[in-house]
């Protein structure tokens, strides 16, 4: 399972002859390519492998070699199967893919999520205030939280049961210019006439 | 099956086995790789522009799965919102666009001579709606810290919710 924003595929030479296909993905986890039987395997990261075991060693190095080393690979040779040294790394060559943001590092949803609910709150608040100390500042606040809580409330509806790219960016315009009108009008009624506060009470008193 | 160590930012270190090509045929490399992800969004878009394209009709679902008590109170959560909202966006512009003011069509309306059990039902109309959406939005908070999602808790605080509902309502409406 991947959570890949870029991935980069490289193709690393070592000084023992060794070709390693490494596959490092933005977070710097890898995977292995190795051949068995002239066949080649992508062997999936060990759950118990530490982030530090099988990061890739020169991820620095790596992201460097994106920019600036250019792509040069020998001819492969025939891998000695025990060999003491310790490998250094002779060239990289790098293959990346395009940016499709699988997993994305964007915050943006569970942020609404929580200001939908922050808003909730601070609306239920609003009910005893504008019971009790009615006014021009809580008949704005009113206009406010209601309208923007209609708003989103409506967005999430029309995300439930609109589909295809088009309809849904009509119904989101449309929803934006009615809530849009919507405010202007509760602030119209707020200035220019009683106010939200003094309407329900007017109203309940025939 | 390798293992790696992290020595120096340049070195690595190997278990014995190499890696041997034979040829550097690394089409089939992505062959073997695991699949780009997509996002959930693109994911749906997909699903729904195949099925619109293909014609397909919807699966029955409304129709056929038996209603409950919670199924029954999350639409009209829904749909007290939805009418709510709307009553507010269509006062908003009723405010923009008719001549005159509050007052004005108050006394317009108390002209009209209802009697009061029509005002005592139209009160009531006005605040059930506020009162069941108020409710029941506790409720949705309730659920969104994670409480009360045992099947018997959803029905009890349904239950709560609406005998709430029916009782503010009644009392508003009597004010």
């Amino acid at each position: 399972n991947t959570h890949l924003g870029l991935e980069l595929r490289l193709l690393l030479l070592y000084s023992d002859h060794t070709l390693k296909l490494r596959r490092l993905c933005f977070l710097g986890r890898t995977q292995v390519i190795k051949a068995v039987h002239g066949r080649l395997l992508l062997q999936p990261l060990q759950r118990s492998w530490t982030p530090e075991t099988h990061r890739c060693c020169c991820c620095r190095c790596c992201y460097r070699a994106l920019f600036y080393q250019s792509a040069l690979l020998a001819r492969p040779l025939v891998v000695p199967n025990k060999y003491q040294e310790q490998p250094h790394l002779l060239t990289a060559r790098i293959h990346s893919s395009q940016a499709l943001y699988a997993g994305s590092d964007s915050k943006a949803a569970s942020l609404h999520w929580t200001a939908e609910r922050v808003l909730s709150i601070l609306l239920l608040a609003m009910g005893p205030v504008a019971y009790f100390s009615p006014g021009p500042v809580i008949d704005y606040s009113l206009a406010a939280a209601l309208t923007l809580h209609g708003h989103w409330g409506i967005g999430q509806v029309l995300t439930d049961y609109v589909h295809g790219d088009t309809k849904i960016k009509i119904a989101n315009a449309s929803l934006f210019v009615l809530s849009t009108v919507t405010f202007a009008g509760l602030c119209y009624f707020n200035y220019n006439d009683v106010g939200i506060c003094k309407a329900i009470a007017l109203l309940w008193s025939k | 099956m390798c293992l790696f160590k992290l020595d120096s930012p340049l070195l690595l270190t190997f278990a014995r086995q190499g890696v041997c090509l034979s040829k550097p045929q690394y089409s089939f490399l992505y062959r073997h790789a695991a699949p780009m992800g997509t996002t959930a969004k693109d994911e749906m878009n997909k699903f729904w522009a195949k099925n619109a394209r293909l014609n397909r009709p919807m699966s029955p679902h409304i129709t056929i799965y038996q209603w409950s008590v919670p199924m029954m109170m999350s639409i009209t959560h829904r749909g007290t919102g939805v009418g709510l909202s709307g009553a507010i966006s269509a006062f908003a512009v009723a405010a923009l666009v008719l001549p005159g003011n509050y007052p004005y069509y108050l006394d317009l309306i108390h002209s009209l001579s209802i009697g009061p059990i029509l005002i005592g039902l139209a009160k009531f109309g006005i605040a059930f709606p506020v009162s069941y959406h108020t409710y029941n939005g506790i409720r949705h908070l309730y659920w969104d810290v994670g409480k009360g999602f045992k099947i018997p808790e959803v029905y009890r605080t349904g239950y709560t919710v609406i005998g709430l509902s029916i009782i503010t309502s009644i009392a508003i409406a009597m004010i």
